[in-house]
Formats: structure tokens, C-alpha cells, sequence
């Protein structure tokens, strides 16, 4: 070293370095212990409390997607007439991004946003950790429950979550209905026909004529990739289609129900029938690759959120005519085909109120909701591109005329069925997601990737606290 | 070896200051005091951002703590960890860590070395080619992963684009079990070969041209002056590069992210990727901290070979 | 002396010996390397050309099959995406990128306060286990971000820092500040005790003498030093992914990376971005050319 001589010692830098190493464990220790939160969702009021008359921003979390600009649009053309002084902000983040956000702002205790846009299972996880607020009360006193079909109002609200197809009338809310959705079947007119295929083996032989006729075409186009929740709801589609079941919720039994032996059908169906008709590379697909794939003419028939389907229809991004009528005369939108049951994916979001916004814009977010909810509210959702939940709504002119897979949309909400709506969801649909897209991609035989999917899922749903190890 | 022209990093100066002039005690202590001011806020600003974090972290393994679920955290001691140590999970993670550092390091330290050496023997334009050949090694991982992602889609990637018209088979460069960790290493490789080259370069133009002279004198062969020669000087430096490499790829977690968030299946899921799934899609704190420690524990391990070679270069 | 691309590449003892007797046709063998290096640049090129191109191509250009190299309809529409929201405005992708600037300025602005003085105090004094506190100094900076990331989630939720540039700031200057030390300490070696001890008999005391004498000659090395933290900062994804989620706060990695997996992908747009992302980067590293070796090895290389 350069002057040993000149300075003798220098421990003081280390010895600082012990002192607050101790004063920090101390720390450590001390806001661990203090994170005691008894975590139960926090009751929103009956009535709706007075309202601000400084300028407000009220913000929406999403993701990135087209109904993100129509929803804050909207609310700033619509709701701005009845509440000048506030703005409204659609707030977005990537999809594969969407559940982190959220629950990290969750867990901080501390949101950017007043509305959470919650997709339905999530609704288990923010209730047990009290992220958002218990909406039981406003609800009864605000809202006209009977205009909506019971499940649909309970698929984005209730907890616990709702028996398919049915309300709890007894059970608490917690989200009102946004944007509705469901899978829609996207098919070429031209090369299959104008009669779209009606159950699923039809729509698999179509597929495969019309893929072996035309050249360059692939049959099939759907959701594989192992983010979000694609390839998950493709399986879960199919699985309902086929007569299976994804759990048993009131026993919590998922091994020996999803891989029961109509569930071994639909992943067979899934892997040896469906797979083979999509284009080589297609097992990472989701939304937006399906989309450019119907774009580009490369499918006869391809599976896509109803809500994502709007941008087929734009003439710049498609090869398939140079104006919405041209691509109208070649796409044909359907409800999915049935088999040994008519189930289809519940898809959508509902309106959730962060337990931890200000009180001022709590208020505006329930007195946004309650505005949202009337019919000619909602009838004008419709018109701007949204989806409805409403039952007035969605049968109104308004509705229907919007899109050609508005029709299909109405045709399709007493079919719907949705995934698990528990805590745990997040760890249910990666091992879902994970597992299916290994068996679509060859990386695992599809009996062993149903079997891992019951396997794992029974065991998170099985270890609640108190061991090590939890999340592997 | 003898090296005549050491490849030190340390200034020869200081060795003339080894007699510095005899100093008063005052001055002793203003030393002192100067030292502990100039040193203590970098110091304070690591133990709260780097170590306080840690050793929250390291509390936090022994528990069954969730961030999000709330509620006191209740030791488990050592099940964490076990279960950690004993997850198949983990342990397909672990392997599938190491195929891509191996392989990746290993793909980039050969062709880094080669563009290296080819680069050294040219006489002109060097400047140039070195700059451009940099680039990659300056883009952000983003932008790398998700220009990638587009350049490898089976369906309107150039890559199999270009294969298509020299007649040859699509490949599904990122929805295979073996093509996607090899586009994995592929695209790790495009973007850190730059960093290899450039300290395997500034190794070989450091190599004294006289050595070179004098072994063809002897008529020494190519391969053997390669061999005696270039290589053993060349060497040490090159393997801090690859062990600096080797640190940075066991780290690695955007690529995979952005590239094939761990598809197909779980089939390109690091050991980086795994950690996050558990700390934030489960919210399993407790897990994902034990986990992460005994990643540090590893990266220290490594950072502790680096730094023992880093000092045997500097002392030769 | 660090090594500079422009000295590897000229000054150095470079090999063009002309030995005797090549076994095989000099000539012949040096047209192959001059191939084989031709190859290997097109190669690791081909990725960057082929964004600018698609940065510059129509829409249904970029998905056209096969591949268009050339004769496309050049646009720079995507160019003016980056920066012009579709209804007119500010896109959120340019607000992204002026966050970035703010974030990688002042960590990097940080990181040289806290790093510089740092560095001139280890160079110059015997300070008790060195060796050890520079170790445990550089080891800080190769923590992995995933898992440095959980625990400093859990500490800025305590404090509010969530979703906050000062959050990123401070995340981000921590992980310079071991890059700085270590780079600067190497400069500081460089220059001799000498000068500041000669200040010193000149009346001067250390503190002045650094600021006065050492400090200038430094300056160049700082700058090299900064540039380097500032890339880092600019670049970094990781917790900018998992700390950050408003518009506001967001920085540019997280907005590119968002461009993809909405309902369509605009490729175009994404290159685009990527190039406007990558400029300032390529800028500076051209800048600091004559230290990149120090750079990109924390400092640890300088030959």
C-alpha cells in the first residue's frame, strides 16, 4: 500500500460499518414484525359520500389494448358532462406485466390508481389480502341487480366465486362488470364457407380441408404461449367443450377431476388433433400473433378474445381487403362451436375499488361506477366499442350493430364458465400455462402434462402457510 | 513467462512514492478524518441499498412470509431452504442455467477470440471494423431480446425467411425444447461476443512483437508460436473476461423474459426466471429469499475466483 | 494506461511481420481471414441493419414473405410514432424516454459524488482491510437485479419509494457506485501522490490539494466513468419492470418492452423506438472509446 506509514489506522469506516449493521437488523426485524395487517377487504359505504368539486383525476390500471383508449375516451366525453372537474385516466402497463403491477401496488399499500380493471380470478387474491373495497352495501342500494344476468354480474364481483352460470345472492361483491368478453371463432367465408362449422369436430375436419386446399394457409389459429393466462384458456376451453371439469371447488379436489377421462379427451383433442393444424412456430402465440395471423390470410379458422378483434377489421393492417366491407366479405365471426356441451371462456374485467385511494376518490370511483351501470350508459359503452353487461344492453340496436362479433358476444353469455377465482390463482394458471404449452410444443407427452398440471395445482392449493418451500 | 511489458494495471509511479515526505500528527489526523468522509457515504449508501436489503432478505429465508398476504412471519428455519435444495424443480432449473452460461460463454470466448485475432493481424481499417463489431454489446437487453424475438418468429422472421430461400426447412427457433435455449445462447452470444473480442484484443496488442521475431527465427510453426506464445499471454486476461461473462449470464433475466418468458413449458427457465415466478406471481417472500441467497451465495463464489485471477494478472 | 480501440488498432506492437516462408501462400491465407472476418462482421451486423430497415418500412412491408432487403417504400412515420401519440401530443413512449434521462442523470450524477472521492481516498491512503472492503464493494455490484429486487421492493414499500423515480434514482446509483470506485480508482492510481504531496509542502492542505491538483487531471477519467454509469442506468429493465408502473414514472426499457403483447404489434414502431433508444448509447460509447475496456469490466481490466 501507498502510505503505510502516514496513517496508522482507519478502522473507523468499519466499525461504522458494524454499528449499522446492527441498527439495521434491529430495523429489519422491527418492520417485518410491524407488516400486521388483518387482511379482510374494508367496506365501501351504502350511500355514495358527497362529492369533490376541485379537479379530480380518477385512474383506471389496465393493460395495454385498444378497449384501454375506448374506456378513457369515453369516460372523458361521457362522464365529463356530469362531472366537469374530473378527469379520467386509463393508466397501462404491458399484459405480461398486468397481475404484477397491480398486487405489487397491492402489497405496498399504496396505488396509482382508484379503479383496478381485475380480471375475475384475481378477485380471490386482492379480497383475501384486502386490497379492494367490499362494494355488498353500494351495490344493493345503487344498482339494479336484475338488469344483468345473475352470472355475469357474480363472475366480476363475488367472492367466494360464484357456481357457474349461477349468483350467490347471499355472497359478497366487490367489482361491477367493465367489459364483457368471450372467445369468438374467427373464419374465412371464402375458403370454408359462409355456414360456420357447429360442433368441434366439424370445425377440426374444416380445418384440415381447408388447410390441405389452400397452400401456405394453416388450418387453426389459437392461444399457445406460456405467459398470461393463454395457453391455459385455450386447454380450459376445450376441457369445457369436451365435457370436463377444471376442479371440484367446494372439496378444493383438482387431481383426479381436471385429468379425469374427459379431461385426457380434451388434451388429446388439444395436442393430437388441434396443434397439428397451426402454423409451425405458433406455440408461443397469443393475442396479437393470432391477430396478425388472420391479418395476413394465414388461418381458415382461428379462437380470439372478442374485445381483441377489433383491429381485423382496419384495412391498413390487413391484407385481406382494402376496406372494413371487403374483410367483412371473407371474415365470418361465430360463436365456438359445441361438442359434448356449449361451455365457453368467461373473459372480461370489472371495475375494482384500491382499498388504499384517497377517500375523495373512492367516492368518484363509486359514483363513476354507479353512472356506468345505467342503461343509456351503457348503451353508449356499446356504440364507443365497449361490451356491456347489461342485459338491455347488450339485446339494444346500439349493441349489436357495433361489431359483427357483438352477436356472438350476446349469444354467448349463457354459455360462459370461468377459471378458479381463488388466492392462489397466479401459481394455478402458470402451472396451467406452463405445462399446456410444454404439451403444444412437444416438450412433455400431453397425459404427463395433465397429470403434472392436477399434480402440482392440488398441492398449491393444499399448502396454506406454515411450510417452507411454499411457491416452488 | 517473462514478460517484459507486464500487462500491470496499477500506475509504475507509485512505487517512486514510497517515500513520502515524514508527516506531522495533525496532518495524520485530517488524513484520517479526509479518508472516513470521502469513504463513509459510498459505504453507507451500499450497506442500506445492498446490504440492509440482503440481510432483510436473509431474515425473510427463514420464514414463510408473503408480501402480499399480509400477517406475521413465522419461522420455519431451514424448510426453505431444504425444500429449495430438494425441488426437481429447481434442479431442472439449475441445469438449465448452467447449459446456457456454459454454452454461451463458451460460443462467445471462441468466436470473440477468433474475431480478436483475425482483427490483430489486419493492418488497416481496424479502427473501424472494432467500432462496428462493438455495437451489439451497447444495445439494451430489451431492445436485443425483443429484435430478436422478432427476427427468429417462424413465421415472418427473417431468419427463417432467408432459410426459405436457400431452400432449407423453417425452423422453430424459439418453440422447441433445444432450438429455444439454443436461440437463447445464440442471441447472448450476438450481443457479448463484442466484450470478449475487445479485452482478448486489447490482450494480443499487447503481446511484444520482438517474442514473435524471435520465434521465427527458430522457424517455430504458426500453431506453436500461437501455442507458446500468444495464448499464454493472452490467457489470463481472457479469463477474467470469461469469468466476468460467466457472473453476468448466471444473472440473466431480461432476455429470457422478453425472448420466451421461459418457454416452451419451463424449458428456457433460468434460474433468475424461477425466483421471480416465485416471488411475484406466488408472493411467496419466505421461498423467493432463501432462493435468492443462495444465488448470491453462488455469485460470490464466482466473484471470488474473478477477483483471485484479476489479482494474480495484476501481481505478474 | 487503459486501452483505446484507436491504439489496439494502430499503435500497438501490431503483427504485420512479414516471416519467411509461409507454409501456405501468405497471400491465400490472408484473402481467407479477411473473408472469414468479412462473414463474421456482416453476421453481427445483419441484426442492427435489419432494424433500421424495418424501422423505415410500411407496415405490410415488415410482415412480407419472403423477407423485402430492398425496394420497399421508405417511411419514417414509425420515427414520428416514437415521439406523436396517434391523436396529436406527447406519446407516452417520449415521456418515457424523458423519464429516462431524469433517472440515468442524476444516479449518474449521484454515483460520481459519492464514487470519485471514494476512489481518491482508497488510492491514496492505507485504509485497514482494503482489499476487503473494495471486494465486498464490487460483490455489491454483481448481486442479481431479480433477487436484489425483492427485499428493496419490501424496503421502498416501508418508505414510499414504490413506483417513484427517486426509488430507481437511488436503486440505480447504488449499483454504480462500486462501477465508479472501481473504475476511478484506477485513474487515481495513474495519477502520481507527487503532485499532491509537493502541494502539501506547499502549504496546501489534502483537501485542497485534491481539489486543485488531482481533481483536474481526473477530469477526463470522470467523464469516461460517467458515461459508463449512465449507460447502465439508461439500459437497465429489471427494476424498472418490477419498482415502476405509471406513465409518469415509467422509464424507456419498460415502454419499449411494452410495445409488444397488446392486440397487435407494430414492429415498425418497436425498431423504431429501439434506434431513438439505442443513439444516445452508441453516442457516448463512442465517446469513451479509449477506455471501453476499463468500462465493461467495472474497471477491473485496464491493462
Amino acid at each position: 500500500m501507498r502510505y503505510p506509514k502516514r496513517i496508522g489506522r482507519l478502522s473507523v469506516p468499519r466499525r461504522k460499518v458494524q454499528l449499522a449493521t446492527a441498527a439495521m437488523l434491529l430495523a429489519t426485524t422491527m418492520a417485518a414484525c410491524g407488516q400486521d395487517d388483518g387482511a379482510s377487504a374494508p367496506k365501501a359505504p351504502a350511500a355514495i359520500p358527497e362529492l369533490t368539486k376541485d379537479p379530480l383525476t380518477l385512474s383506471f390500471i389496465w393493460f395495454e389494448w385498444p378497449p384501454a383508449q375506448a374506456l378513457e375516451a369515453f369516460a372523458n366525453a361521457e362522464y365529463k358532462k356530469e362531472r366537469p372537474n374530473v378527469t379520467v385516466k386509463v393508466k397501462t402497463v404491458p399484459n405480461a406485466n398486468w397481475h404484477d403491477a397491480m398486487f405489487t401496488q397491492f402489497a405496498a399499500h399504496k396505488t396509482d390508481f382508484d379503479i383496478a380493471i381485475l380480471d375475475s380470478q384475481h378477485i380471490g387474491e386482492a379480497v383475501t389480502n384486502g386490497n379492494i373495497l367490499d362494494l355488498t352495501d353500494f351495490v344493493k342500494k345503487n344498482i339494479d341487480v336484475k338488469a344483468y344476468n345473475p352470472y355475469l354480474l357474480a363472475a366480476y364481483g363475488q367472492f367466494p366465486q360464484a357456481e357457474t352460470g349461477k349468483r350467490d345472492e347471499n355472497a359478497s361483491l366487490y367489482g361491477l362488470p367493465l367489459l364483457g368478453d368471450t372467445w369468438t371463432m374467427i373464419y374465412r367465408k371464402d375458403l370454408i364457407g359462409d355456414k360456420p362449422p357447429q360442433t368441434w369436430d366439424e370445425m377440426i375436419s374444416a380445418a384440415e380441408k381447408c388447410q390441405s386446399e389452400n397452400p401456405g394457409v394453416s388450418g387453426l389459429a389459437f392461444h399457445q404461449a406460456n405467459g398470461s393466462d393463454a395457453a391455459a384458456v385455450t386447454y380450459n376451453t376445450v376441457n369445457g367443450v369436451y365435457g370436463g371439469n377444471l376442479w371440484d371447488a367446494k372439496s378444493r379436489k383438482i387431481e383426479g377431476v381436471l385429468n379425469d377421462a374427459a379431461g385426457q379427451e380434451a388434451m388429446d383433442v388439444l395436442v393430437n388433433k388441434m396443434k397439428p393444424l397451426t402454423a409451425k412456430g405458433s406455440g408461443n402465440w397469443f393475442i396479437d400473433e393470432v391477430n396478425a395471423a388472420v391479418a395476413q390470410g394465414k388461418a381458415c379458422i382461428a379462437f380470439n378474445w372478442i374485445a381483441a378483434s377489433g383491429g381485423l377489421l382496419d384495412p391498413k393492417e390487413s391484407t385481406l381487403g382494402a376496406t372494413r366491407e371487403e374483410i367483412l366479405g371473407k371474415l365470418g365471426f361465430a360463436t365456438l362451436p359445441t361438442q359434448k356441451t356449449n361451455l365457453v371462456p368467461l373473459g372480461g374485467m370489472g371495475m375494482h375499488v384500491s382499498a388504499y385511494s384517497a377517500e375523495a376518490n373512492q367516492a368518484e370511483a363509486l359514483n363513476f361506477m354507479k353512472w356506468f351501470e345505467q342503461a343509456d350508459v351503457q348503451k353508449k359503452w356499446a356504440a364507443a366499442g365497449g361490451v356491456p353487461s347489461r342485459t338491455d344492453a347488450l339485446q339494444s340496436p346500439e349493441f349489436l350493430n357495433a361489431g359483427p362479433f357483438n352477436k356472438v358476444y350476446a349469444d354467448s353469455v349463457p354459455r360462459m364458465r370461468d377459471m378458479w377465482n381463488v388466492p392462489e390463482y397466479a401459481r394455478l394458471v402458470d402451472i396451467e400455462n406452463t405445462n399446456v404449452n410444454a404439451a403444444l410444443n412437444g416438450a412433455k407427452k400431453p397425459k404427463d402434462a395433465l397429470d403434472d398440471i392436477a399434480k402440482e395445482q392440488q398441492r398449491v392449493l393444499d399448502s396454506s402457510g406454515g411450510k417452507g418451500g411454499g411457491g416452488l | 513467462m517473462s514478460d517484459p511489458v507486464p500487462l500491470t494495471t496499477d500506475h509504475p509511479g507509485q512505487v517512486a512514492s514510497a517515500t513520502p515526505p515524514a508527516p506531522g500528527g495533525s496532518r495524520r489526523l485530517s488524513d484520517r478524518w479526509l479518508a472516513v468522509a470521502f469513504i463513509s457515504p459510498a459505504l453507507l449508501l451500499l450497506l442500506a441499498m445492498s446490504v440492509f436489503p440482503l440481510l432483510w432478505a436473509l431474515y425473510l429465508s427463514f420464514t414463510d412470509y408473503s408480501a402480499t398476504r399480509g400477517g406475521a412471519a413465522h419461522f420455519v428455519w431451514f424448510e426453505n431452504y431444504t425444500a429449495i435444495l430438494t425441488s426437481a424443480q429447481v434442479h431442472l432449473r439449475a441445469l438449465t442455467t448452467l447449459i446456457y452460461v456454459v454454452g454461451a460463454v463458451v460460443l462467445q470466448t471462441v468466436l470473440g477470440f477468433t474475431i480478436a485475432y483475425l482483427i490483430s493481424r489486419r493492418t488497416h481499417g481496424r479502427g473501424l471494423l472494432t467500432t462496428l463489431f462493438l455495437v451489439p454489446m451497447m444495445l439494451s437487453p430489451v431492445v436485443v431480446g425483443l429484435f430478436w424475438r422478432f427476427m427468429l418468429d417462424a413465421q415472418f422472421g427473417v431468419i427463417n425467411s432467408m432459410l426459405g430461400s436457400l431452400g432449407l426447412e423453417q425452423v422453430e427457433w424459439l418453440t422447441r425444447q433445444r432450438t429455444a435455449l439454443f436461440s437463447l445462447i445464440v442471441v447472448d452470444t450476438w450481443q457479448w461476443t463484442p466484450f470478449i473480442m475487445l479485452i482478448a484484443l486489447a490482450g494480443l496488442t499487447a503481446v511484444p512483437k520482438y517474442l514473435y521475431e524471435a520465434a521465427s527465427i527458430d522457424r517455430a510453426s504458426e500453431w506453436f508460436r500461437f501455442r507458446t506464445i500468444t495464448l499464454p499471454l493472452v490467457w489470463p486476461l481472457l479469463l477474467i473476461a470469461v469469468l466476468f461473462r460467466a457472473i453476468e449470464a448466471f444473472r440473466l433475466f431480461d432476455l429470457v423474459y422478453i425472448l420466451t418468458s421461459g418457454g416452451p413449458g419451463v424449458s428456457t427457465e433460468t434460474l433468475s426466471f424461477h425466483v421471480y415466478k416465485v416471488a411475484f406471481l406466488g408472493f411467496n417472500t419466505g421461498t423467493a429469499s432463501a432462493y435468492g441467497i443462495l444465488m448470491v451465495l453462488i455469485v460470490i463464489v464466482l466473484t471470488q475466483l474473478y477477483l483471485r485471477y484479476l489479482n494474480k494478472l495484476k501481481e505478474d | 494506461m487503459a486501452i483505446s480501440v484507436d491504439e489496439a488498432v494502430s499503435t500497438g506492437p501490431a503483427r504485420d511481420h512479414t516471416p519467411p516462408a509461409r507454409r501456405f501462400g501468405g497471400r491465400g491465407r490472408a484473402v481467407l481471414e479477411v473473408a472469414l472476418l468479412a462473414v463474421l462482421a456482416v453476421v453481427m451486423l445483419f441484426p442492427v441493419l435489419w432494424m433500421i430497415e424495418t424501422s423505415i418500412k410500411e407496415n405490410r412491408d415488415v410482415y412480407a414473405i419472403p423477407a423485402k432487403f430492398f425496394g420497399f417504400k421508405v417511411t419514417l412515420d414509425h420515427f414520428k410514432d416514437v415521439f406523436v401519440a396517434s391523436g396529436g401530443g406527447r406519446s407516452a413512449l417520449s415521456a418515457a424516454f424523458l423519464n429516462s434521462v431524469v433517472v440515468a442523470g442524476v444516479s449518474t450524477a449521484l454515483a460520481t459524488v459519492l464514487g470519485v472521492p471514494a476512489a481518491w481516498a482508497y488510492s491514496r491512503f492505507s485504509v485497514k482491510a482494503k482489499k476487503d472492503q473494495l471486494f465486498f464493494i464490487l460483490s455489491t455490484r454483481f448481486m442479481p437485479p431479480v433477487v436484489v429486487v425483492i427485499p428493496i421492493f419490501l424496503m421502498y414499500r416501508q418508505v414510499g419509494l414504490i413506483d417513484n423515480k427517486l426509488g430507481l434514482i437511488l436503486i440505480y446509483t447504488a449499483f454504480n457506485v462500486p462501477f465508479t470506485i472501481w473504475m476511478m480508482k484506477g485513474f487515481v492510481d495513474e495519477v502520481p501522490a507527487e503532485y499532491e504531496d509537493a502541494a502539501m509542502l506547499d502549504g496546501y492542505t489534502r483537501l485542497q490539494a485534491f481539489w486543485r491538483f488531482t481533481l483536474p487531471l481526473l477530469l477526463p477519467g470522470i467523464a469516461a466513468t460517467a458515461v459508463f454509469a449512465l449507460i447502465f442506468s439508461w439500459n437497465e429493465f429489471v427494476f424498472a419492470i418490477f419498482l415502476t408502473s405509471s406513465d409518469s414514472v415509467r422509464t424507456a426499457p419498460p415502454a419499449i418492452a411494452g410495445l409488444i403483447g397488446g392486440t397487435t404489434v407494430d414492429w415498425g414502431l418497436v425498431a423504431a423506438a429501439s434506434i431513438v433508444f439505442a443513439l444516445p448509447v452508441l453516442v457516448f460509447a463512442y465517446l469513451v472509446r479509449k477506455h471501453l475496456v476499463a468500462g465493461v469490466t467495472l474497471g477491473a481490466v485496464r491493462r
